[in-house]
């Protein structure tokens, strides 16, 4: 018994292998994830200002994000440039360009869940004459005029209206910044209260 | 040698001897020791063992009967070295003086009562390199923690964590898929990618824990280039008298509760143990605050049936692992610009009262292993094994976003995996273990997430074969092993577009393993060992893509560099890459004394990691929410070196200490840069004091532990995310490595602890951070934006049922 032969029992060994080959079918598969559809994601913002007075006079400034996710910067495509002492309408064109061929409105689910949004806005002092002040970034209290508000009477800013000062500037700075603020949003909130759907400053001038 | 005996039993890695013991106390040098050593599987006798005191000239020999007394020692506590000579299988063993040694250390937990417990074997291919193993006594002394966190008590273990709930554990340095977690035999399938993801492992239910600290991948597989983590469950021993235990835990820091029991019981023939544990925990506090979102909800089952049947040992065993698990919700995306004020703040930017919610940021995981084993000790000395085994995992996780009801990752993961090892008769003086092995996973993203998956479809297949060989010559022994795989991986994923892509990429590789060991003395042993180690780039590592949590990652096939400058429109195949597997060497020495009282423990080790990867903070870019902290994959060769040190000293038969050191160097030796997210070094001493039997319990002790953890010196430079978004500061991929905040201070913590047994009841009061110590701690990834859990307070209770042994 001081010597044994490794190798008596080699069929046993085979056999428990072909149990093993039998039993290892793996089921490969090849499918891919499917489709996800971003909902959630904000490519294009346009700001647009159009002159109370002739709404003819429209003001666009854009900004761009292409690849949502991705590492490409963001783009703000030029500045704002308005009219000295003019009253302006603010209203937006927010999409999701993602998929090119089928490019979705977020504004409209703004507006469906506008009890949840709110826009703030912060600029130089004294670029508009109405309102005054700074803007309500820094504190919410502080006067913006909203022309709409959500069913619980808190103002939301999809329209806003802004009269721009009599004198001519330019290099000033303009932020628009939209909060997504679920259960969050009250009298009361403020700009940094919820999550951001996005926050764009673009250079403003007065001519 | 004349006595037979049922050969195989020790051959089962997880052999213990029960055996009473009876110590008259005396003058000095005047104790005596007298018991008997059993099979604990069979409970019969084993004669002719050769009891050794440790560090005296003394030794004894079992009788027919197996008992054996020693008298005129002069140390209550004294190790003993068990040599059973028959139990090694061959006679050859005996003419050669290699007997396999157990070493037994005593425990005197009341004053008429000895228990002897047998260190475990080591498993084969790890003989030649430093390891430990922890007892179930000390891992479920504190039901409510982690796996990582029972593991860093060990000098050279430390763990990664993303908040409070997920702790990863880290060898050396590394961590994730440099580690491979053996789970009941089965290396543990799960998402195993980022600091965010910790091993579904229920640590109440585990009966041992053995951490290898050197480069296991012959003996493993793949991803054991750092080492690896055994986790053994129930034994499910034969000859067992029925057990029942019950044991309840509540602690002050998130008013957290755990309930858990474990009953099992083996005859002849059978033996089986059912366990379970229930862990809820609210959001832990800092000194100061709460930690909003940081609780956990944990719920774990498991059970095991052992057959016998003369030489075959037919086993199987299934766990289930159910973890919800909250994320501090500061971390995240109030706004990406919050990151920023988020690191500036020196409190989380988001406080409420204590809550025992998880809401988001969360992951919600589901761990089934299924396994069956087969043991046949065809022939004396040899063993045929095969192992096939089954693991689930389904995971899901939540962000903060404006469809947070949905998971931001579903993922499913089916792993299979076959194992057929042959433990060959002695031939020709060596001892070896020869094995084949079939692994395949099956990642699957489930639909609904609205979301560019993060991770793709995979499958990986992989066949490998090994063999350790190794031969033992008076004090020395040689153990040298060999591996061959095949991996096949097939991945599927969508681009940002939705457009598919897939992949296609097999790997081949030899791993390669060489150790030495040398009985320097009776008290002293040299270790010394060389092992290979390779991995494929995880699926993260390749093809993460997007924002999770509060960064934005880029795997290594989904940017592209062009003079510094990122893209991230196409994915890379890995063929038309830079992308090359990952090739560790690693050469680990161990010394171990042990004399009078003293013993010294030290491990030097140096790791050379080819195309290392890791990931790293780039930048901050610009989006349409606002700027966002974008980390990448990055690839380099990176050099680690260190030690790690212990001395225990028993300073009277009552009091002992434990000091322990670890130091670690590391650096990416290719760029001469330093790296990201090392362990700092740390320190620690641990007194305990045995009280022995005072007033109503039958013991007492105390142990108090305090620890220092440096600040890390090696932390890349700090850039602080508004330089980057001002504009002031300017990176490209080449920049050096950077980090968006500096390292944290350094901090001491006190932990203290008692522990008493009365009758068949257990218990003990921890308390962690006593002194209720503010600090950060560089591996958490939370660091950037709230302290670590202050002082908390954690009572146990355990009652134990035991039928008496009827051989009593």
């Amino acid at each position: 018994m001081k010597t044994i032969n490794p190798f008596k029992n080699l069929q046993l060994l085979a056999i428990l292998f072909s149990v093993i080959t039998i039993i290892g079918c793996s089921n490969d598969d090849d499918i891919a994830p499917e489709e996800e559809n971003e909902i959630e994601v904000i490519t294009d913002v346009t700001l647009i200002f159009t002159n109370t007075a002739d709404v003819n006079d429209v003001i666009r400034a854009s900004a761009q994000d292409p690849d949502g996710t991705g590492i490409q910067e963001l783009q703000i495509l030029g500045a704002i440039t308005l009219a000295a002492d003019t009253e302006y309408t603010l209203t937006y064109e927010i999409l999701n360009k993602l998929d090119p061929a089928d490019s979705e409105d977020i504004g409209d689910e703004i507006l469906e869940e506008d009890n949840e949004h709110q826009f703030f806005f912060s600029f130089t002092v004294n670029v508009f004459a109405n309102p005054i002040g700074n803007g309500n970034i820094d504190a919410a209290a502080d006067p913006i005029n909203y022309n709409d508000e959500d069913e619980n009477g808190n103002p939301v800013g999809l329209s806003s209206t802004w009269t721009t000062s009599s004198t001519a500037s330019s290099g000033a700075l303009f932020t628009v910044r939209l909060q997504h603020q679920p259960d969050v949003k009250t009298a009361t909130s403020g700009s940094n209260d919820g999550d951001t759907d996005f926050a764009l400053t673009f250079d403003l001038n007065i001519q | 040698m004349s006595f037979k005996m049922k050969q195989h039993f020790i051959i089962l890695n997880f052999l213990f001897f029960g055996s009473s013991l009876l110590i008259a106390q005396k003058e000095t040098c005047g104790y005596s020791l007298n018991g008997k050593v059993l099979d604990a599987y069979t409970e019969e006798p084993i004669p002719n063992a050769v009891i050794k005191v440790k560090g005296i000239e003394r030794y004894t020999t079992t009788s027919a009967e197996g008992t054996f007394k020693i008298d005129n020692l002069c140390t209550k506590n004294n190790i003993l070295i068990i040599s059973c000579l028959g139990y090694t299988n061959l006679i050859e063993d005996h003419e050669h003086d290699s007997a396999i040694h157990f070493y037994l250390t005593q425990e005197v937990t009341g004053l008429n009562e000895v228990i002897i417990q047998a260190k475990r074997r080591k498993e084969k291919g790890t003989e030649t390199i430093s390891q430990v193993t922890i007892g179930k006594k000390e891992i479920t002394s504190n039901p409510t923690q982690s796996l990582a966190a029972v593991l860093s008590q060990q000098q050279g273990v430390t763990f990664m964590s993303t908040g409070t709930n997920v702790q990863l554990p880290v060898i050396h340095g590394l961590y994730g898929n440099r580690i491979l977690v053996l789970n009941n035999g089965l290396k543990h399938g799960f998402q195993n990618w980022g600091a965010d993801h910790a091993p579904e492992i229920d640590i109440a239910s585990t009966n041992s824990i053995t951490v290898v600290k050197g480069a296991v991948g012959v003996r493993y597989g793949p991803e054991a280039l750092g080492g690896a983590i055994i986790i053994e469950p129930n034994p499910s021993l034969l000859n067992n008298p029925f057990y029942a235990a019950l044991g309840t835990g509540y602690q002050t820091n998130g008013k957290g509760y755990n309930t858990n029991f474990e009953i099992g019981n083996g005859t002849e023939n059978w033996s089986y143990f059912a366990n379970g544990n229930y862990t809820r925990i609210g959001d832990r506090n800092t000194p100061g605050y709460n930690l909003t979102n940081s609780g956990k909800e944990e719920k774990a089952f498991s059970f095991g049936i052992l057959h016998h049947l003369d030489t075959w040992d037919f086993k199987v065993n299934y766990s289930f692992v159910d973890q919800k698990l909250a994320l501090l919700r500061a971390s995240i995306a109030n706004s990406p610009d919050s990151f920023i004020r988020a690191i500036n703040s020196n409190e989380p930017i988001i406080i409420n009262p204590l809550s025992f919610d998880i809401n988001q940021p969360n992951q919600k995981t589901q761990h089934h292993l299924a396994k069956a084993e087969i043991n046949w000790w065809y022939t004396k000395g040899a063993k045929l094994t095969l192992i096939v085994g089954v693991q689930l995992n389904k995971r899901d996780e939540f962000d903060v976003r404006r469809n947070a009801e949905l998971p931001i990752i579903n993922l499913d993961l089916l792993t299979y995996d076959y194992q057929l090892e042959w433990k060959h008769p002695k031939w020709h003086g060596l001892n070896g273990l020869l094995g084949a092995q079939y692994f395949s996973q099956n990642n699957d993203n489930n639909p609904g997430t609205q979301t560019t998956p993060y991770i793709p479809n995979y499958n990986t297949d992989r066949v490998s074969a090994f063999a350790v060989e190794s031969l033992t010559f008076g004090k020395n022994m040689i153990e040298a092993g060999l591996r061959f795989d095949l991996e096949t991986n097939d991945v599927r994923g969508r681009e940002i577009n939705q457009d598919i892509f897939r992949d296609n990429y097999t790997f081949t590789n030899f791993t390669g393993s060489l150790g030495y060991v040398r009985q320097l003395s009776e008290n002293s042993t040299f270790r010394t060992n060389i092992g290979t180690a390779w991995r494929t780039p995880n699926m993260e590592e390749l093809f993460s893509f997007g924002q999770h949590g509060f960064k934005t990652t880029f795997g290594l096939l989904r940017f592209k560099d062009t003079n510094g400058k990122l893209s991230t429109d196409e994915v890379i195949p890995l063929n038309q890459s830079t992308v090359n597997p990952e090739r560790g060497y690693k050469f680990i020495n161990e010394f171990q004394t042990n004399k009078n009282g003293n013993s010294h423990n030290l491990t030097v080790y140096s790791h050379f990691i080819e195309n290392y990867v890791f990931d790293r903070p780039i930048g901050v870019f610009g989006t349409i929410r606002g700027p966002m902290p974008a980390f990448i994959f990055d690839q380099v060769d990176a050099l680690f070196f260190g030690a790690d040190y212990s001395w225990k000293k028993e300073w009277t038969d009552k009091v002992s200490s434990i000091f322990g050191a670890s130091y670690l160097w590391s650096r990416n030796v290719g760029d001469n840069a330093p790296l990201i997210n090392q362990p700092p070094i740390s320190t620690t001493i641990e007194l305990k004091w045995n009280q022995g039997k005072v007033g109503f319990f039958d013991s007492s002790r105390w142990s108090i532990r305090p620890s220092y953890t440096f600040r890390q010196s090696q932390a890349p430079r700090t850039i602080t995310p508004q330089s980057l978004v001002d504009g002031s500061v300017e990176l490209t991929t080449s920049s050096e490595i950077f980090d968006f905040a500096a390292a944290n201070d350094g901090y001491f913590l006190l932990d203290l602890s008692w522990t008493f047994k009365r009758k068949n009841l257990s218990g003990g009061i921890t308390v962690q951070n006593l002194l209720n110590t503010r600090y950060r701690d560089y591996l958490n990834e939370m660091r950037y934006f709230a302290n670590e859990s202050g002082r908390n307070l954690l009572f146990t209770l355990k009652y134990t049922l035991k039928k008496n042994a009827k051989n009593e």
